[in-house]
Parts: structure tokens; sequence; C-alpha cells
């Protein structure tokens, strides 16, 4: 079965990239629905305001430069792997991952502080939504390390080097959900 | 393919790799669960014939019970065996053997999108033994039924999560995660996986069909799964988004659901139209009529499949403006799909038409969906909505639209590419009396209730003891009558069965290219080989070249020069 | 034996004639596709020596037909759009002359009446509500009845067969419309949209009678409902 070489990438566009785009796609379907029912609902009730001013826009501002850093940082990653160069990958990939862990840690003081608060999952719509969409968001941040540590190991060794480019457009995405996310849930008071 | 020999059951059967295997997963386990879901029917349409009496093979049947099993039957029925049969049985079985190719683009993702789909009807199933039984508040799960149907919501987390409601939304979410799973591995197989020579407009029509399907389904899911996660948050945490009392909507409910459950009716409908553009011109042994047109009216139905999704609220209480926007909305997405229809005809026309098996269930296939999309008709318009709405009148229009999609569709499909893909051959007089009697039995089945319908029956009803008029007399015959055809209709499919298991105990004795058909699949031995073509094959022309003036022979396969 | 059962209500006549109106177009277009099916089964069936013509469709000589087909359907399509759109708005809006106003509120699994006290208001403390299962709604024969439509629990859908209205009821939130019944009689009001396990015996009545029929069962209400001293 060496024919393989005729058949790959008619649309010039290889594999894993086209399969990444399309579920990236289908995540944005995801956030968009959430989104969009959130300010259906933030439209005809502008009464969540008062509840919304409880949100901390100077975390929520911390973390959109956190993010936004480690974004630059994974393309420095591709970079680094266009030019096989190890220990760049390690370097800038190993940034990202932090900078996704102190996204967390933020995200995590300030979930603390609102329950604290008395801002919980069910005490108003608007911290139903912040809640959900931010936890779901959360959630994807940690899948982007978990992905970013599993192909950094393996570009270390030199392996599967196209996968750093994979990684790096999953976490822009994940990024670029945030900053959808922070102007709706952290500045519009 | 040196090493088949090597690979152990679990491999070769279970967890295995292979485009085929997994399809023929898929469409097992789509078949098991229509009969999961047959029973089911069998069990509440006995009840509507005979109200309070004990059910063979069941016993007697509560309006809990009723409920759920309508509930589950329609659920089992769109989403565990349209979906799994049609979208990702056809897909794996036919993407990458028509485009020339030796496997998907993702084999592990393929096989990890079974595993999930197979959990997602394991934990439908567990729905029916949690305390409170099987989700029962009808398979477009409105809340507030659905989030907190009888009022007091669970506080205990635990038992909230075992409840049927939430078991359901958890099937569902799982069954979507499988076949956006598949839908990426189809897109991507059919965008780089094609041979040589097979350019976009040299691609079957099933196989765009199915991609055009499964790129509806990944861009309407999105905002239903977002709905969904809202949905089990209001069951298990207990908040309120959909809970009027606390300044949640239940109609946004509504909009996210059918701005997924319209357009998943046309994820159904392409992938069997595309079995018949692949049927059709074999048996009529011509060209299919305006194929290129056919792909660009299914492209445009994609498009305007999501502006119509409001026509299932007319009465909802929405904006009667609006209503007038979706009605015509849904005016204007009839016409691509008659076109579909009209050119299917019109491929017949001139032909020299065998009527083989997989032809007599593709032209029983528009002989009924003639009936559902006319009765479309009645329900597009907002203003006889208002009466129609929610009666057996929907109920029927939809089962005569579903119906032939699903299991024509299905048994066009089985009955063309078994002999392909298993290597053996059906028992031809067995394969008559089931076509016949499914179609008879059918009609028996629901063409009455169409009187029922009009009649103003509602449905979803347990009993109709509180409506004298639906409780006796007429209707109550048609009920009779249409419960009769309904067990007559699910005994028939045991001759297929039977056909089935016969075929298989006997030797492999399939030719390559039985239909004398062009497409690339045919080339490949009888059943394919891990692989599937031994050198991938060219491809010179089109997939529809039948009886091309001055060639000896009446068809002339697409890796022919 | 009739398909549609007996209409009742002032609107009811323009749904049934939209349905014979659909109906024979479907029915046209049924006999002319089933044609158009069947008739190449006979005509162009295998023969012996008979090869089968080769068009591709491509062509507009051979796709006008569909074309003009789909010209059809799309006219016959928005001449019933036309046809039933006054329908729509006469059943969906509200008629200038309001007669009387009452309150419908669905719960599991019953029909909740208001009826406006003797201040003639709905929405004021001396209100009268009938909650009784399969309770009748009294109404004035021929009068314009406005109902303001409510749900307490789930989803309901306020159903009377006979006056072909039909109008879900949504929990937080109130519909308003109307129906003129103009045959005294007692129909069945039931509850369309599936809300619960009793959803089957959700069946209330409505009950038009003559004006001082209707009258004397206020009265009896007002009666009833006095607080006891």
């Amino acid at each position: 079965m060496s024919n393989k070489e005729i058949n790959l990438e008619i649309s010039h566009v290889p594999q894993g990239r086209l399969g990444l785009w399309i579920l990236i796609a289908g995540e944005l379907m995801i956030f968009g629905g959430l989104i969009a029912c959130y300010l259906l609902y933030r439209i005809r009730f502008p009464e969540w305001a008062n509840d919304a001013a409880h949100t901390s826009t100077l975390i929520g501002a911390i973390n959109t430069i956190v993010l936004l850093s480690s974004s630059f940082t994974v393309v420095k990653a591709h970079e680094a792997a266009q030019k096989r160069d190890y220990k760049n990958i390690t370097k800038y990939m190993t940034i990202t991952i932090f900078c996704g862990l102190l996204f967390l840690v933020f995200k995590s003081i300030e979930y603390i502080t609102e329950i604290h608060e008395g801002h919980t999952l069910v005490s108003s719509e608007f911290f139903s939504f912040y809640f959900l969409m931010t936890g779901l968001h959360g959630l994807h941040v940690v899948a982007g390390m978990v992905t970013m540590l599993v192909v950094m190991l393996g570009a270390r060794k030199g392996e599967n080097l196209h996968r750093v480019e994979l990684a790096g457009m999953y976490w822009h995405m994940v990024d670029l959900i945030w900053i959808f996310l922070f102007p709706l849930l952290y500045i519009a008071k | 393919m040196e090493n088949t020999h090597k690979i152990s059951f679990v491999n070769k059967y279970l967890f295995s790799t292979d485009h085929k295997t997994i399809g023929a997963q898929y469409t097992i386990m789509g078949v098991l669960m229509a009969a999961v879901g047959g029973f089911l029917a069998y069990i509440f349409r006995y009840n509507l014939a005979f109200p309070g009496q004990n059910i063979p093979l069941f016993g007697a049947l509560g309006p809990q019970q009723y409920n759920s099993f309508v509930t589950i039957h329609g659920m089992i029925m769109v989403f565990w065996v349209g979906m799994p049969v049609l979208l990702a049985g056809f897909g794996n079985f036919l993407i990458p053997m028509m485009i020339g190719t030796d496997d998907m683009a993702f084999p592990t993702l393929n096989m990890m999108s079974f595993w999930i789909f197979f959990l997602s009807a394991v934990i439908l199933l567990a729905s029916f033994f949690v305390p409170g039984g099987a989700f029962g508040g009808g398979w477009t799960m409105y809340p507030p039924l659905s989030a907190n149907g009888y009022m007091v919501r669970d506080p205990n987390f635990l038992s909230a999560l075992l409840s049927g409601s939430s078991l359901l939304i958890l099937a569902v979410a799982l069954e979507f995660v499988a076949m956006l799973m598949g839908g990426i591995n189809f897109l991507v197989t059919t965008f780089n996986k094609r041979t040589k020579g097979m350019t976009a407009f040299r691609v079957p029509l099933v196989v765009w069909y199915i991609n055009i399907a499964a790129v509806i389904f990944m861009f309407s899911v999105g905002p239903l799964v977002a709905g969904a996660f809202m949905l089990l948050f209001d069951v298990v945490l207990g908040t309120g988004f959909y809970d009027p009392a606390r300044g949640g909507d239940p109609i946004l409910f509504q909009h996210l659901f059918w701005f997924f459950g319209h357009p998943e009716v046309y994820v159904l409908l392409l992938p069997s139209l595309g079995v018949l553009a692949e049927v059709i011109p074999v048996f009529s042994r011509k060209p299919l009529f305006a194929y290129k047109k056919l792909v660009y009216l299914a492209l445009l139905s994609a498009v305007l499949s999501v502006v119509v999704w409001a026509h299932h609220q007319f009465i909802a209480g929405i904006d009667p403006r609006m209503a007038t926007f979706f009605s015509i909305g849904t005016i204007i997405i009839s016409i691509p799909f008659a076109g579909i229809f009209l050119s299917f005809m019109a491929t017949l026309w001139g032909g020299s038409i065998r009527f083989k098996l997989p032809m007599l269930w593709a032209l029983g296939f528009i002989a009924l969906f003639l009936i559902g999309g006319l009765t479309g008709l009645f329900l597009g318009s907002n203003a006889f909505d208002i009466y129609a709405h929610d009666t057996y009148f929907v109920v029927t229009h939809f089962h005569y639209t579903l119906f032939p999609d699903i299991f024509f569709g299905f048994f066009a499909a089985f009955y063309f590419w078994f002999p392909k893909f298993s290597g053996r051959t059906l028992n031809n007089t067995l394969g008559h009396l089931h076509f016949w009697l499914t179609f008879v039995f059918f009609n028996c089945t629901w063409f009455v209730l169409f009187f029922n319908g009009l009649a103003g029956q509602h449905r979803r009803i347990h009993d109709y003891s509180a409506f004298s008029n639906f409780s006796g007399g007429i209707y109550q015959t048609f009920e009779k009558f249409s419960t009769i055809g309904a067990i007559c209709l699910i005994l028939t499919q045991f001759i297929f069965l039977i056909n089935v298991i016969m075929s298989m105990s006997k030797k492999k004795n399939a030719v390559k290219n039985p239909w004398e058909a062009t497409t690339l699949e045919w080339v490949a031995d009888s059943p394919p080989p891990h692989g599937n073509f031994p050198v991938m094959p060219e491809v010179f022309r089109g997939p529809y070249d039948y009886s091309v003036p001055g060639e000896a022979k009446d068809f002339l396969p697409q890796n022919q020069q | 034996m009739n398909i549609l059962p007996k209409n009742v209500s002032t609107y009811g006549q323009e749904i049934d004639s939209l349905f014979w109106l659909i109906t024979t177009f479907a029915l046209i277009a049924f006999v002319i596709s089933l044609f158009v099916l069947i008739y190449p089964l006979f005509k162009y069936r295998q023969r012996a020596g008979v090869k089968a013509e080769y068009f591709t469709g491509e062509k507009k000589t051979h796709f006008k037909w569909v074309a003009i087909a789909l010209i059809a359907l799309a006219l016959s399509d928005f001449i019933i759009m036309y046809a039933e759109h006054d329908a729509w708005v006469t059943i969906e809006g509200l008629p200038a002359q309001q007669d009387f106003h009452v309150g419908v509120t669905g719960r599991q699994w019953n029909w909740i009446f208001t009826y406006p006290g003797p201040d003639g208001k709905l929405g004021t403390a001396d209100d009268v509500v009938v909650d009784e299962q399969n309770s009748e709604l009294h109404v004035p024969v021929n009068k314009n009845i406005i109902f303001d439509l409510r749900a307490r629990d789930v989803v309901h859908s306020f159903f009377i067969v006979n006056t072909r209205l039909k109008q879900d009821a949504l929990p937080g939130r109130v519909v308003t419309r109307w129906f003129n019944i103009t045959v005294e009689g007692k129909y069945d009001i039931s509850c369309s949209q599936i809300c619960g396990v009793l959803h089957a015996k959700m069946r209330n009545y409505v009950v038009a009678e003559s004006q001082e029929k209707f009258d004397a069962y206020i009265k009896a209400l007002y009666d009833n409902n006095k607080p006891k001293i």
C-alpha cells in the first residue's frame, strides 16, 4: 500500500489543520450559541447590570493580558518548530502552559471571592451565565494545556512537529473566545 | 494487508479502525436500536388501539410509561437510528470507497466516534431503569417540563443526575459528540483523500450529500449543545436558565432546539437522497438528471435550512409577523427539495428501467415522500398550522417523510451495496416480499391517521377516554386499523432478518459489479479487503456515464479511460 | 363522515376553506407527480435491444421542465400564503370590538378560568376563579371573547377543536387571543402540548350559551363566591 502519496492533501491543506479548522468552527458555534442567548437576555433585562457590577474587571483584564501574551509565545513556539529548534519549542510552550496555569489561578481567585460574596451559580441569571460560560471556557483552557503538554513532550524529541502548530491554533481559539467573553461579562456593567 | 491474519478478534471487530468495520458497527447498532424503537412503537400503538388492556409481551402500560415510550421512540428513531445508519453508516461505508482511498483521514477518531456513540446508546437505554423511568416530556424536551417536570426539582445532586431527563440530555450530547467526530472525518476525507482525477464534479452525489449533511449538522448543532448545557444545569444544579420565575425564558430553548431540529431533518434526508441518486441511474441505465444542479440545490437548501426553524413554533406565542417570515422561508426551502425529487423522476424518463430490489425501494421512497412532502404544504401554511399543530396530522406527515427517508433509504442502500460489502447475495423472492409488504403495511399504518389528525385528535395522549369523539366510533376504528398495520409492518421486518441470516450462512458468491455500475466501489473486490483497492484507481470521467452513445457497453466505469 | 369536525366559530370557516384550497393544490400536484413517476415505469421499462437515451439534464432545454414545475410549485405556494394571510391576521390579532374578557391559566392538569368580578375588570381582587377538574368555561354566544392565556407550571396548549383555535400557554408570559362561538353548545377544551403524566386527562369544556343563561351563571358564581359571614 505505497500509493498513499497519490492522494495526500488534494486541497493543499494538511489533514490535521483542516480537521482542526472544522473542529474550531464547531466549537465557535457552541460558544456562539451561548453568547447569543446571553446577549438576548442581557438586552431584555437591563437590571442584570446590577449583578454584572460584581465581577472583577481588574482580574479579567489581567487574565486577558495573560492569555494574549500566551498567544504570542505559542506563535514563537510555532516559529521554533519550523526551524526545528527543539530547545525554543520547549521553552515557549512551557511559558504558554505556565500562562494558562496563571490564568486558571486568577480565575480561581475570582470564583472564590465571588462565591464568598454570595454570587453562586444559582444566585442569579447573570451569574448562572457567568459561571457557565467562564467555566466552559476554563475547561477549554485546561484541555488546551493538556494538549500543549503532550505535544511538547513529543516535540522535544523531534516527533510530530506539525502538532505544535495545531496546538497553537487551538490555543488561539481559546484566546479568541475569551476576547469575546471579557467585554460581555466584565466590561459591560 | 500483509498482517491481516495477525489482527486479534478484538482489534478486528471491536476496536477496528477500518472504515468498513466501523460502518458495519454503526449500521448494526442502528438496526438494533430500530428494533428497540419499533418495540416501543408496538407497545404504545397497541395501547392506543386497545386502551387499558394488557399488552402481549409487555403487560399493562401506565400513563408515565406511555409518555416515556413515545418520547424515547422519537429520540431513538431520529438520533440512534437515522443518524448512525444514514449519516455515519453510509458515510463510513461509501465515502472512502467512492472517492477511491484506503480509509478515513483519522481512523482512530473514527473508532472513538463509534464507541462514544455506543456509550450514548447505553446511557439512553439505561434511563429506562432509573427511578421515575425514562424522560416522558416529548422528544422536543421543552422546559420547564424537562427542567423540573414535576414542579419539585430534586435537590439531591446525584439523584437529579440520574433522572430520566438528565440522562437523556447526556445521551443526546454524547451522540452529538460522536457525530461531530464523524462529520470532521467525512469532510477531511472528502477534501483531502480523493484519488487521482477525482475532481469535485466527479464525486458521486451521495458523497456530496453526506458531506453537505455533515456541514449542516455541525453548523446547527452548536447552539443546541449550548442549550443542552443550560438545560442540564437547570436539571442537575438548579440554575434557572429556562425558569420564568427566575428571569429565564422557556421559549429560548424552543428556538435553540428547532434551530438544530429542523436542519436535522435535512441531515437525515440528504444521505438518503444521495442513495437514490446512485440507485436510480444504475437501474435506469441513464445519467443522473442535472447532477451539477442537484449539488447546487442541496447547497442552497443547506443555507436555507437555518432560516426556517420557527415554523415549528407558529402557535408558541412568537410574533405573528415573524411567523410570516418563517412561512416564506419554509416555502422557499421546499423548492430545492422538490427540484431534487423532480430530477430523480426525470432520470427515469427515456431510460431502460430494471425493477431490481434497490430500485423498488427507491421508487417506493419517492412515492411515499410525495405524500409526506405535499402534506407539508398544509403545515407550512401558518394559519392552517394553528389547527393542525400537535395533532395526528403532524405525526402522520413526519412519518410519511421520515419513514421512507430512514427505512426505504436504508433498504435501498442495503439491497444495493450488500453484495459489495459482504460478498454475498440476498434472496430475491424474500426481498420482493419484504418490499411489497413493507410498502402496503406502512400505508395501512399511517394513511388513516391523516383523518384522525384532521378531526383534531391531539397527540401524545395515553388514553382518549376523556374525549368522547376519539375514544369510540370511526376514529377509534382507525386507531385499531393503524395498530394492526403497525404490527404487520414490524413482523414483515423479520423477513428481512431471515433473508440476511440465510445469506450470511451461505458462502461468498457475489461478483465484483453485479449491477454494472460505474462508481469506484464496484472496482474493488467483494468484499473489499482492508485498504480497499490493490492499486488506487485513477478516475477519468464523471460518476454517471450510462448508455453513452457510440460505446459498446451501456456503462463506463469511472476508472476507464 | 366529515373530514373536518363541526365548526362553531366565526373564523373557523376561513381555516376550513383554506384546508380545501390547499387540498386542491396538493391533490393536483399529487396526481401530476404520480403520473410523472409511474408513466416512465411502463413506457421505459427494459426492452431487448432498446438502449436508454443519453441526456444529462445539464442543458437548459432539458432542465426547463423541472424549472417550470418548480415555478408552478412556488406560485401555488404563494397563492396559498396569500389566501391564508387574512385568516392568520384575524386569528392572531384582536378584534376591535371586545365583548367579554376572561383569564385562562393552564396548570398540571387542568385549565383554570378566571372571570372578572362585579366591577367588570380582570386582574382585580374580586375576580372569580374556577379551578375544578374538568370545569366549564361559560361564555355568551356570538360575542367576541378575549382571553389572557397563562401557564402556571409547564407549557400547555389551549385547543378548542370546534373553533379551530390553538395557542400555547407559556409560563412567564401572557398571550391574549380571542374567539367567537356562533353555535350554542358544549365543546371540548384540550391541552395539545405534552405537559406531564396526566396530559391525557386535561380536558375542560367551553359552554357557549345565550346572554340570559350566561348572566345567570355569572350571578350564581358571584353569589357562591361571596365571603360567608
